[in-house]
């Protein structure tokens, strides 16, 4: 049986596992109620953690909800785990703001 | 399996469930307010008043202390940002009577100051100074006695039935994950449009999660001006963080967000502002401002902090809260029950002891409405009298004074 994974919006490029999925798994796709696409993982990923449905390229929005949830720090595959070490936020990054007055 | 346990979940639900109820039970008060509670207010000035407001409140049934460590050498907008909290906890409906205490006279912030803004509501207050009165002990007993007379009247109050158009219902999330912005805040959502449909308020707040979803909450503003101070109140809480020259992540979204799956602010933002359903904004307002009487959903600028947002929503007026948690939460303010929902199923499981409305079975195929139903028929139980888990065990965590400004 594949771990089901919740689809917010068609232009969404990741959906959230609804329990822990180990690489190589089967995960159903579901958007309002609805089976979609069954994609394999190829990563393990955490229970209610992202998988990435869609292929990112490095400085791409990642969409959740029809909206970007930030930036794709490196390529992603269809799959691919998505967490905070392949996609980062573009908002309150007084890190960067620092960096360019240096 | 996801079809035999929605069709298993679908069972259980009523086919037709009656439509929401259209009123509840309330104290009534003077200004044309309705409290959810009945408290004699026992109100800390400043923190060297707050154990005479302890002791005072432990001697009295039916009395709560409020007090914080603030009050003294503060900025002036702080001491203001003080002030009115005070005020505004004085006014919230919730409290039937208030007695302010406070230690040395701190000019733009003395409890007589707080009691003369908080009668004029026509409540019942009294202020007194421990310097003045005579010390800890004798003001122990003059407001114990003042404590004891107040409850003799507030005790024969009965509640009403009043409309829901009486009920401001405050809005607020907490230790948020990837399950927050499908389930629990969801259903909160549904709460906010039944209750703003039947001519009631919501107050959304949390300015730090509405980093990313600002264009979400504009295109809901009934005038474009509301709108654009969404967007400038979000970009002044962004500057302010920048300003610090740190990258915001790990504070926000916190360590136990990116636990749950939140990868960035704008993903915690687009599941927080879920809570907000479909209603008009009708009123953008500052921390712990008293909201209008308009109808419709109320936005208040507050930080992200769980504590200091509802005590900004206590103060603006809501009697009471509904808290939507991914991680299941401990969070409760004194005087504004504060009802605690969760469809995270381990959340559920970990935190029962404080989660009043458990809505994990959206995950087995359960619509939005049905569970959204049933976190609103709880806002009424507990507007109506029901304790929440929380207030059962006196879990009184939640009452923090937000400042800018440094020590002085």
């Amino acid at each position: 049986m594949p771990v089901i994974a919740m689809v917010i919006d068609k232009a969404d490029n990741v959906a959230t596992c609804l329990s822990q999925v180990k690489r190589g798994m089967k995960v159903q796709l579901m958007r309002e109620g609805r089976k979609g696409r069954i994609i394999q993982a190829s990563q393990d990923i955490p229970y209610i953690h992202k998988i990435c449905i869609k292929p990112l390229r490095k400085g791409q929005h990642c969409l959740k909800y029809g909206l970007s949830i930030g930036v794709a720090s490196k390529d992603i595959r269809a799959g691919d785990y998505i967490h905070v070490h392949n996609v980062e936020s573009a908002r309150g990054r007084g890190d960067l703001a620092t960096a360019k007055k240096k | 399996m996801a079809r035999a346990a929605r069709k298993r979940a679908l069972r259980r639900t009523p086919r037709r469930t009656p439509p929401p109820r259209r009123a509840w039970w309330g104290y009534p008060r003077e200004n044309g307010d309705v409290g959810a509670r009945n408290w004699l207010l026992i109100l800390s000035g400043t923190l060297y008043a707050n154990p005479t407001c302890e002791r005072v409140a432990r001697t009295l049934r039916h009395a709560i202390p409020l007090t914080h460590p603030l009050g003294r050498c503060q900025i002036a907008p702080d001491l203001q940002r003080t002030f009115e909290t005070l005020v505004g906890h004085g006014l919230n409906a919730n409290a039937a009577g208030v007695i302010v205490i406070d230690h040395h006279r701190e000019e733009g912030c003395t409890a007589e100051d707080i009691a003369h803004a908080i009668a004029k509501s026509g409540k019942r207050v009294e202020a007194l100074n421990i310097r003045e009165g005579g010390g800890a002990i004798e003001v122990t007993a003059k407001a114990t006695r003042i404590g004891m007379e107040m409850l003799r009247a507030i005790t024969q109050e009965r509640r009403v039935e009043v409309p829901v158009r009486k009920l401001l219902l405050g809005l607020n999330c907490g230790t948020s994950d990837t399950t927050s912005g499908l389930s629990h805040n969801k259903a909160t959502g549904w709460v906010t449009d039944a209750v703003v449909r039947l001519g009631g308020r919501a107050m959304l707040a949390e300015t730090t999660e509405m980093m990313g979803g600002e264009g979400v909450l504009a295109a809901k503003c009934v005038r474009p001006a509301l709108g654009k101070r969404i967007w400038r109140m979000v970009r002044e809480m962004e500057e302010r963080i920048l300003a610090c020259g740190v990258d915001l992540r790990g504070s926000q979204p916190t360590g136990d967000n990116m636990e749950g799956g939140l990868t960035t602010i704008e993903e915690k933002s687009l599941g927080a502002i879920q809570k907000a359903g479909t209603a008009p904004i009708v009123d953008v307002i500052p921390w712990a401002k008293r909201a209008g009487r308009k109808s419709g959903l109320h936005v208040m600028d507050t930080p992200g902090h769980g504590g200091e947002s509802i005590t900004g929503i206590c103060a603006g007026g809501a009697q009471v809260l509904i808290f939507s948690t991914g991680g299941g939460h401990t969070i409760n303010h004194p005087l504004m029950p504060t009802i605690r929902v969760t469809g995270n199923p381990l959340s559920a499981k970990l935190q029962h002891d404080t989660t009043d409305v458990i809505v994990t079975d959206v995950f087995e195929g359960v619509p939005i409405p049905v569970a959204g139903r049933r976190l609103y028929d709880e806002v009424i139980a507990v507007a109506s009298g029901r304790l929440t888990k929380a207030e059962c065990i006196h879990e009184d965590n939640a009452f923090a004074i937000n400042r800018a400004g440094p020590s002085v």
